[in-house]
């Protein structure tokens, strides 16, 4: 069989053979989620929770991969989460994260992607709202890869 | 016995056993010619954030130093956030402290060309040495220390002899400019040069310690809430501080490098 010569993202790869037999969790993972809705499309920016608030901006894969969301990334954060590939209306999405920037003065703003090429799209449009707003506010780029290692942790 | 030690202020330790001093340096750990040195050797080890082997290494080199022929048991290295090696990657906030160290350091590379060239006797001469102290006290102290001591520093124990270095650092840079300022009412020219000199080697090494060290140190302790916190108080200070002043220290360095260069080019034709 040829190479595959496909979209990264969409590449089919079975990880059973490296399932850890080590790790068996026994004890409940409290959710850390302290807010609904999380969909950027659903979330308003006026959401008491996003004032000044640290807000992560997921992208959709990110919550599977990493065994350890949760308790990681999600607590003490205000979540959105979005797909840079197959979502529609992304111009929205610019417009709602640089009012979360300017009118609702966040904190900081953490971006956490998957290593495929596609996902770069989340931090681009994170970057392209920075760039459109008055206010800057620091904004750092998580990169997980397809078995949920954290390959960087950046501010850009 | 090597626990002990590692509680103790680097200048001492150092004064007991001078061989510590050249194993500091073969891992460029440079305390040897800091002239505060109360810093604890425990922290430094830590601040400098070595690759374990090479921290593991190093500590075994200091004991075989502190406690010859014994098999000493070597503190446990701390766990910490294993940065990538190379490039320095800051916080926004630190960065912004970054960028203000380049403008300093501009002025402190001029310092040579100024005592070199020092002419108190004329108008200009007095000069070229008050906008240099107004630089210092405006940009590097005011401005730059000040969000440092006021904001940055605040998040870190004040007490630690790491911060009290640092801000001993702080205040011989404010005492030269005082001295400097003295004599300049008292036309003493020797005393000028000799505090000018002592400014540009004192900020010279205290900005390298800064970028190198305590800020990558920092960052590795700071977290993201703290990290947005600090950028929004440093912003503050930035809008409440007054934009012409600003330009001006910006304008001076830019204009004294320019002269450098056009006399000196005048000189070597």
């Amino acid at each position: 069989m040829s190479e595959f010569s496909g979209c990264p993202g969409s590449r089919m790869l079975d990880f059973r053979t490296h399932e850890k037999q080590e790790q068996t969790q026994t004890a409940e993972v409290k959710s850390q989620l302290r807010q609904w809705p999380i969909q950027l499309h659903l979330i308003s920016p006026q959401a008491p929770y996003y004032q000044g608030a640290d807000v992560l901006l997921a992208a959709d894969c990110t919550a599977y991969a990493l065994g350890n969301f949760h308790n990681d990334y999600l607590k003490g954060t205000s979540i959105a989460i979005a797909c840079p590939k197959l979502d529609e209306g992304q111009d929205i999405y610019v417009e709602k994260i640089k009012s979360l920037l300017e009118d609702y003065k966040i904190n900081t703003l953490t971006v956490l992607i998957m290593q495929v090429p596609c996902c770069m799209g989340l931090l681009n449009l994170a970057k392209q709202a920075a760039e459109s707003s008055n206010r800057k506010v620091p904004i750092k780029s998580v990169v997980v890869s397809l078995q949920g290692e954290i390959l960087s942790e950046d501010w850009v | 016995m090597l626990e002990d030690y590692m509680n103790k202020g680097i200048k001492d330790v150092i004064s007991e056993f001078p061989e510590v001093a050249d194993i500091l340096e073969q891992y460029n750990i440079g305390c040897v010619p800091c002239t505060v040195g109360t810093c604890l050797l425990k922290d430094i080890v830590e601040i400098h954030n070595l690759p374990e082997e090479d921290e593991q290494a190093l500590m075994a080199g200091i004991a075989a130093v502190i406690e010859p022929g014994r098999q000493a048991t070597l503190p446990p290295v701390k766990t910490k956030r294993q940065t990538k090696p190379g490039t320095i990657r800051y916080s926004p906030p630190l960065r912004k402290l970054v960028e203000e160290h380049i403008l300093i350091k501009r002025l402190v590379g001029s310092i040579p060309w100024i005592v070199e060239n020092l002419e108190i006797e004329t108008e200009e001469g007095r000069r070229l040495v008050l906008r240099t102290t107004e630089f210092i006290r405006f940009y590097a102290d005011k401005y730059h220390h000040a969000k440092e001591e006021e904001i940055l520093f605040k998040y870190f124990d004040m007490d630690s002899d790491i911060l009290k270095a640092m801000r001993q650092e702080h205040e011989q840079a404010r005492s030269h400019v005082r001295a400097i300022l003295d004599a300049l009412e008292r036309t003493d020219k020797d005393t000028i040069a000799e505090h000018l000199n002592a400014y540009c080697e004192l900020l010279a090494e205290h900005i390298r310690k800064e970028d190198e060290i305590l800020y990558p140190w920092m960052d590795r302790g700071l977290t993201v809430t703290q990290v947005g916190e600090m950028f929004s108080a440093f912003a503050e200070v930035e809008a409440k501080t007054d934009k012409n002043v600003i330009d001006d220290s910006r304008r001076f360095v830019i204009e004294l490098e320019e002269k450098m260069l056009r006399l000196t080019k005048e000189v070597t034709k």
